[in-house]
């Protein structure tokens, strides 16, 4: 029997006001995040900001590849590029790029500068350039966010259905927790704020959640030994530990399907796998230190006897 | 082999079949190189399609698609209106295209009053087009009487009489109509008889001569006929003689009536009784006679209203109007509140009748659009990123099964064997619910199959406990499976509230990622618990556990 681990006996929640901390700072920096983004300030992409769209053409034949790289070595490596097929005019491209009302004309100047300089025997013809909204409207974003609110109410009433109403107040927080961590994390990085990040933060939601669960459900069982000797804060740590294998087992393999992606997709998921990177860490983190600690303070502050 | 076991086993089978069944057509379109598409393309282009068609649909990045530009008519719009006018057309175009069921679109507002839409593989193109571009502005008004609809028509032809000579010198110029002309003047002699009768007033009644008067509310015209009709109604003689509150209206299409083409035309009245806009809901539907027809619901407010026009005008037709062409106009039997019928007509196919529900349920654009451009447009990522892509898939889900057959040995590989059926099962489901698969998607399928082993970790770690604590090997596995099944259901469920919420109220790439991120819960807690067991129920007896 292979093992990553032998019997553990660490002391989680021995650790928890460390953790609290720390949580707190990551949590924080998501609100911050937050707001600057709910403000229209943060990095957006162009699928919230909107920008600017060129469209013209090439002489000779030109690939996205060819083009992206090129706009990626001056700092345009966002650039969406799409072919289009026009009969009149081959290697006819569309290029969309994140832009204020302000910045319109000079990032469009740039980039044809870019092109100029880039591809020196290979005439790009702009054919014209226009201002272009975000693809996620004002409405698409707020029942976005309803749905996600909705879901967080979902889940909790399920957790206090099958455990309790502090399990479900708990694992509601510790979601939430994991999403705000990894927004801050991308947000300090300056990453862009894009519809794939969104999705990577909608996942990874979902994955944490998952983890807090089987915490629970661990706990739960272990509840008869809690009974008898009185000890929840040993309980919780018993549980953990008992199924710390399993956490980095299940930690392990996604990460690796994760690190694929990161390594191999190429730039146009690679914030997106970095996001999911982040997620898998945090919510391993806040399965162990946020999301079971927390009950134990709560148990602390009105106790409880469990069923 | 218990009972139980039987179904279980003759499921797991069936859906491979199923599958395979699902995949194929995807399978046989990846296989094809573009030398071999190009040359069925020629050779049997209906296969092609229904390839396409039925094949895993995939996203505007890695594909390509429809490159449509609006343009939103804001002319006729008061100042205070046209200010959101094109957020409100964009808002509802998107509505429109994701109940049509086009996953992943992409909907975006050019300058000032344009819009962007860039449908994925989509092979229907017009018909989308009358989605995107229809106006939807419903409305309910009542029909001119017969009797002065007749009256109206004589008086037509009464001012057009003297003219008649001078309208068709000035068409004379168009070779065309001179041999329409012809004939005419020798119908007597040519035309068979079902015509003759219309062709005969030629002379002295020159524009209901065209119009086949039929029941006693709307007349038919024969479309060859439509453009004549049309040029009459430039004269502003003729609208003189309509009643300054009515109009004429054409019918939506056109219906064959003794073997022509005839589309209906209707005296109808000006002033809308009761607009669209207290519709609540339309669904397509079929009528006793299995003709298709859209029922629609109002609100409270339109129920009443709906009520008090229905209940004054019983046995009279009431016109439902849409964009300004009667869509139909059914007798008014009884009084009706809050839901109704439009009728279809009888050359409607249950597309159209679902295309006119999702338009009206979608509700109505604020201001006409038209369609400026309409190109198709190759992936967005380029070959390049689509490789990569694919490298990656394989290279992380080979690393996974890798990793499950080191850390738990045999049962590890059988594990992997559930995590691969699982990803045939998906990616069937995928092509059988007509989802559109992006990059991102793939990235998601990826992550699905990291974290669709967890099931199997959780029994597995639970069975090497049960191990430890001296039970033999059959009870472990069976208490291991037992004791892990609550929690990974407790774990599924929760992911799966997720899933059906964000279905709810998400909309585009949202609703997208719901139903991959729901179909990977569903299936991997399949796979996971009920084919792994299976196949550790296939030996009777353990001496030994690969574990």
């Amino acid at each position: 029997m292979m093992e990553i681990l032998k019997k553990t006996n660490i002391n989680f929640v021995g650790m928890r006001y460390y953790a609290f901390l720390f949580s707190g700072i990551l949590a924080t920096l998501g609100i911050i995040a937050f707001v600057f983004i709910f403000m229209g300030k943060a990095n957006l992409g162009i699928d919230f900001a909107g920008g600017t769209m060129i469209q013209g053409s090439f002489e000779k034949p030109m690939s996205i590849g060819q083009i992206r790289n090129a706009l990626g070595r001056n700092g345009y490596g966002n650039a969406e590029i799409t072919e289009l097929k026009a009969r009149e005019v081959p290697y006819f491209f569309m290029i969309r790029l994140k832009s204020t009302a302000e910045t319109g004309s000079k990032v469009s100047n740039e980039v044809l500068d870019v092109l100029k300089k880039e591809f020196p025997d290979n005439n790009f013809r702009k054919d014209s350039v226009d201002e272009v909204g975000p693809a996620v409207g004002k409405i698409l974003q707020q029942q976005a966010r309803l749905a996600v609110l909705i879901a967080l109410a979902g889940i909790l009433v399920y957790i206090w259905i099958r455990f309790d109403f502090r399990f479900g107040v708990a694992a509601t927080i510790a979601t939430f927790h994991d999403v705000l961590a990894v927004l801050g994390i991308m947000f300090i990085l300056h990453k862009e704020i894009t519809l794939l990040i969104v999705t990577a933060l909608l996942t990874l939601a979902g994955y944490s959640l998952t983890d807090t669960v089987v915490v629970y459900d661990r706990i739960r069982e272990n509840l008869k030994v809690f009974r008898k000797k009185g000890d929840f804060a040993g309980t919780i740590n018993a549980s953990i530990n008992e199924i710390l294998n399993r956490t980095l087992m299940t930690g392990g393999t996604t990460l690796l399907a994760v690190l694929s992606v990161f390594i191999f997709a190429g730039e146009v998921v690679h914030d997106f796998a970095l996001a999911l990177i982040l997620g898998i860490l945090v919510g391993t983190y806040s399965s162990w230190f946020v999301a079971a600690p927390i009950v134990l303070e709560w148990e602390k502050w009105s106790p409880k006897r469990f069923k | 082999m218990k009972r139980s076991q039987l179904w279980l086993t003759l499921i797991t089978v069936f859906l491979i079949i199923a599958s395979v069944w699902y995949l194929y057509p995807s399978l046989s379109l990846w296989s094809l190189s573009d030398t071999e598409k190009a040359l069925l393309k020629e050779k049997d282009p209906s296969k092609l399609l229904s390839l396409e068609q039925r094949g895993i649909k995939l996203g505007l990045d890695l594909k390509g698609g429809m490159h449509v530009v609006l343009q939103v008519d804001k002319t006729k719009l008061k100042p205070e209106e046209s200010k959101d006018a094109v957020e409100r057309a964009l808002e509802i175009i998107r509505n429109r295209i994701d109940q049509f069921g086009v996953a992943e679109p992409l909907i975006q507002k050019q300058g000032e009053d344009r819009i962007i839409v860039e449908l994925p593989g989509l092979q229907d193109v017009e018909r989308a087009q009358n989605l995107i571009g229809q106006t939807a502005q419903l409305e309910f008004r009542l029909l001119e009487t017969p009797e002065n609809t007749k009256t109206v028509m004589a008086k037509i032809d009464e001012v057009l009489t003297p003219k008649k000579t001078e309208v068709e010198t000035s068409k004379g110029k168009d070779t065309t109509q001179e041999k329409k002309i012809a004939k005419d003047l020798f119908s007597k002699e040519v035309i068979d008889t079902t015509v003759q009768e219309e062709e005969a007033g030629v002379t002295d009644k020159p524009f209901t001569s065209l119009l086949e008067l039929s029941g006693s509310d709307f007349f038919l015209v024969a479309l060859e006929d439509k453009p004549k009709i049309g040029q009459y109604l430039k004269d502003p003689k003729i609208w003189e003689q309509i009643p300054e509150d009515d109009t004429l209206a054409w019918a939506t299409g056109a219906e064959p009536y003794k073997g022509v083409d005839y589309q209906k035309l209707y005296l109808i009245k000006k002033k809308a009784e009761l607009s669209g806009k207290y519709l609540t809901d339309a669904r397509e539907d079929f009528d006793q006679y299995r003709r298709p027809e859209v029922r629609f619901t109002m609100t409270k407010e339109g129920g009443r209203r709906f009520a008090q026009l229905t209940g004054a005008n019983i046995d009279k037709p009431l016109g439902i109007v849409l964009d300004g062409r009667v869509e139909s106009a059914p007798i008014i039997r009884a009084k009706i509140r809050e839901s109704g019928v439009i009728e279809m007509g009888s050359g409607a196919t249950i597309e159209s009748a679902r295309d006119l529900a999702v338009v009206l349920r979608a509700g109505a654009l604020p201001a006409p659009v038209k369609i400026i451009e309409n190109r198709v447009v190759g992936p967005s990522l380029g070959q390049d990123s689509i490789n990569k892509g694919v490298k990656a898939a394989i290279i992380g889900i080979g690393a996974v099964l890798l990793l499950m057959g080191i850390y738990y040995r045999l049962s590890g590989i059988i594990a992997d064997f559930a995590m691969i059926l699982n990803l045939v099962y998906l990616l069937a489901a995928l092509a059988g619910l007509h989802a559109t698969l992006t990059l991102p998607g793939i990235a998601g399928i990826i992550l699905t199959m990291g974290m669709s082993v967890d099931s199997n970790v959780l029994i597995f770690e639970r069975i090497r406990e049960e191990l430890r604590t001296g039970k033999t090997i059959r009870a472990s596995i069976d208490a291991g499976y037992k004791k892990a099944l609550l929690t990974i259901i407790d774990s599924h469920v929760t992911t799966l509230i997720t899933a059906a919420v964000l279905f709810q109220f998400g909309t585009g790439p949202i609703k997208g990622f719901a139903v991959t991120l729901s179909l990977g819960v569903i299936i991997s807690l399949f796979t996971a618990v009920v084919v792994t067991r299976l196949v550790f129920n296939l030996r009777k007896n353990y001496q030994t556990l690969s574990i």
